[in-house]
């Protein structure tokens, strides 16, 4: 098909890359964003302003919060036709109960399954999940965002695309064309090391472009390719769901054989024991950890088949201090305390495993990793976008003499994808700060809101790149560039004020007299983004008056031929 | 505070590393020097390029676990070299303080 496999692997380089590098953009860019979801989640949510917490002490606070808790309503939803019968008023048989916190969490995620009676299929429970202040037990009014941790990061390997799955699958597509990408992009690259430290931005556009695209993607090649590929580890079991169809019996019988070597029962007993001191055995789990050479705090703790003579108690390490994404799990009957199992050194798969997904999921504490990973990703932006740029670039003059629209529509779409996702995502940003408390009776919950906005913007933004976009089709710059990067300084700085109106919580006061750094942090990005758009407007504004002059030019020889 | 300063100095080995490797290239010794980069410094310049890049692994290490050493050490590697590229770029005569790496008696 090609004269020779350079040529082959630029034409797979050039379409894959071009028809899910607009995917791939979405995701780079929301999986930086997500490196702070926690961060981002404390400026969306005010009220949840305060110093990260330990787990709290289940018998006192956690207990009675549970115990409280029902399903929730789209879990009721869901489950309304697969059961005969109506749905109880009320859910006593608990499946279990767990909660989850992290080093960088003040509130606590906490999550309930129960059994539904008259189920069709056994493996169906009923769910509810709720955000407590693990400091008094209050529930967090539940309308709010998360927009750092439920939105940010669910777009980053999801796309919010949620029917049959079809984010997971779009963006695991990306990710194996993101590798091939690269793969295809060493091939062709002719000066690899010759050329590894070479930005020239003060040649033509087309080849100042291609400089960036290399560098961005060179210099951060092993980030690209291990984010790529454990992105794939991770969701592994949703791309091949062996467990689930070919090896579904194997599957079954392992659960069988998996209880018998560690004790812990996949099955409800029919007879009933009470709880336990679950503090208890906390301490004696920590006492565990310690003894081990690894003290640490509580990450992760779950009550299985709660109330039931076989209930029992797994209590897993919070992850900080290494990589590798395990949780030590020590597993205590129920109703006595009494020791079950401890989980074993893992095996050589299992640890390369947990460590590539925690190299990905990043549970640890370190902050210079976290801010290099942004960098990362950001870098895999620039990547992303300057391939579009030299897509445009390339072909602009001759699509202009052929009359296609094909590099407009492209250039239209690098618009959207760029300077839209950033006003998309501020528009989420001042929508959460400007929208009242408490909405009026019969409009949507406040989050809800929050993410219809969020595509509004976009939309808005894909609208108006296309409108602007003509002046492609004559080989020029869209001036939709130009004036997105001047919406999105302006946006920035409106976004930090907001915070400053509607909370108090200014610049001085978030570093200097009462530091926040989450808060601070985000304030700080913001800023940042402004600064750096607003100098894009400017060299835009500049390229523009350049290109006047030749704008003129073809005008008045189609008037001499007219 | 001790891990903050391990992990600047590694950050900063690292660049510096980087900067090395870069002028042992004939373009970017031109930029940075504005003169014709003498034959036999070319490995020098190497040599003393990779030195750094391993001292910042070791900085790395004295830090943390080696699993995240070999993280942190990954990505600093890309920030610096990504910061001599730019550098290179708009600020190249920044970079003349290193090249007395390549032992040439010169006034730069």
């Amino acid at each position: 098909m090609f004269q020779n496999f350079r040529l082959s692997m630029a034409w797979v380089h050039t379409w894959f890359g071009l028809v899910l590098g607009f995917v791939l953009m979405i995701c780079f860019f929301f999986g930086a964003l997500s490196v702070f979801d926690r961060e981002i989640d404390r400026w969306a949510i005010p009220a949840s302003r305060f110093a990260p917490q330990p787990m709290p002490s289940f018998d006192k606070l956690l207990r009675p919060v549970f115990e409280d808790m029902q399903p929730n309503k789209e879990s009721l939803d869901y489950l309304r036709s697969r059961v005969d019968g109506p749905l109880p008023s009320y859910f006593s048989t608990v499946h279990s109960w767990a909660a989850y916190t992290t080093h960088r969490d003040p509130v606590l995620g906490i999550y309930a399954e129960w059994e539904v009676p008259k189920v069709r299929n056994e493996d169906d429970t009923a769910w509810g999940n709720s955000t407590i202040d693990p400091r008094t037990g209050m529930l967090l009014p539940d309308d709010q965002l998360k927009i750092g941790s439920q939105f940010f990061y669910p777009m980053h390997y999801g796309l919010h695309l949620t029917w049959h799955g079809l984010g997971y699958w779009i963006v695991g597509l990306a990710a194996l064309v993101m590798l091939a990408a690269l793969v295809s992009g060493v091939v062709m690259h002719r000066k690899i090391f010759r050329e590894f430290f070479t930005f020239r931005p003060q040649k033509a556009t087309q080849r100042s472009v291609l400089d960036l695209h290399n560098l961005s993607g060179v210099l951060a090649l092993p980030f690209h390719f291990f984010f790529a590929f454990t992105g794939l580890v991770i969701f592994a079991s949703i791309y091949f769901p062996v467990a689930e169809t070919q090896l579904k019996p194997l599957h079954e019988l392992h659960e069988k054989l998996e209880e018998k070597t560690t004790g812990l029962p996949h099955e409800r007993s029919r007879l009933a024991a009470p709880l336990a001191s679950v503090d208890a055995m906390v301490a004696e789990a920590q006492r565990r950890w310690e003894a081990k050479g690894m003290a640490g705090e509580v990450g992760y703790l779950s009550v299985s088949h709660v109330g039931a003579a076989n209930s029992y108690v797994s209590i897993y390490r919070a992850g900080t201090d290494r990589i590798a994404l395990v949780g030590d799990g020590i597993h205590f009957k129920a109703s006595t305390g009494q020791l079950l199992r401890e989980d074993p050194p893992r095996t050589t798969p299992d640890s390369l495993n947990t460590f590539l997904t925690g190299l990905h999921l990043q549970h640890f504490r370190h902050w210079l990793l976290r801010w290099l990973y942004v960098l990362g990703g950001l870098l895999g932006c620039v990547c992303i976008a300057t391939g579009f740029i030299f897509f445009v670039e390339k072909r602009k003059k001759q699509h202009a003499k052929t009359g296609s629209q094909g590099s407009r529509v492209v250039d239209a779409l690098a618009v959207t994808t760029v300077t839209g996702m950033l006003i998309a995502t501020l528009t989420i940003l001042i929508a959460n700060r400007v929208l009242p408390e408490f909405l009026p009776v019969g409009w949507p919950a406040r989050g809800d809101l929050e993410f219809y906005l969020f595509w509004a913007g976009w939309l808005l933004a894909m609208a108006h790149a296309f409108v602007r976009s003509a002046p492609v089709a004559q080989g020029q710059l869209n001036p939709a560039w130009r004036e997105q990067c001047w919406a999105v300084a302006g946006m920035a700085v409106a976004a930090v004020l907001l915070n400053w109106i509607t909370t108090g919580d200014h610049l001085i006061r978030t570093v200097f007299t009462h530091t926040y750094w989450p808060v601070a942090g985000v304030d700080l990005f913001l800023l940042a983004s402004a600064a750096l758009a607003a100098l894009a407007t400017r060299m835009l504004t500049a390229r523009m008056k350049a290109f006047k002059p030749k704008l003129s030019q073809p005008q008045t020889e189609e008037l001499a031929h007219a | 505070m001790h891990d903050v300063l391990l992990l600047t100095a590694s950050v900063l080995t690292g660049v510096t590393g980087m900067a090395w490797l870069a002028l042992a290239m004939e373009v970017h010794w031109a930029q940075v020097c504005r003169q014709p980069l003498p034959a036999n410094a070319v490995l020098r310049l190497r040599i003393l390029g990779g030195a750094a890049l391993l001292a910042s692994l070791v900085l790395c290490l004295l830090v943390d676990h080696a699993s995240m050493a070999a993280l942190v050490w990954v990505m600093a590697l890309t920030a610096g070299a990504l910061t001599v590229a730019l550098l290179l770029t708009w600020r190249p005569h920044w970079l003349v303080w290193l090249a007395w790496g390549a032992g040439v008696k010169k006034q730069f």
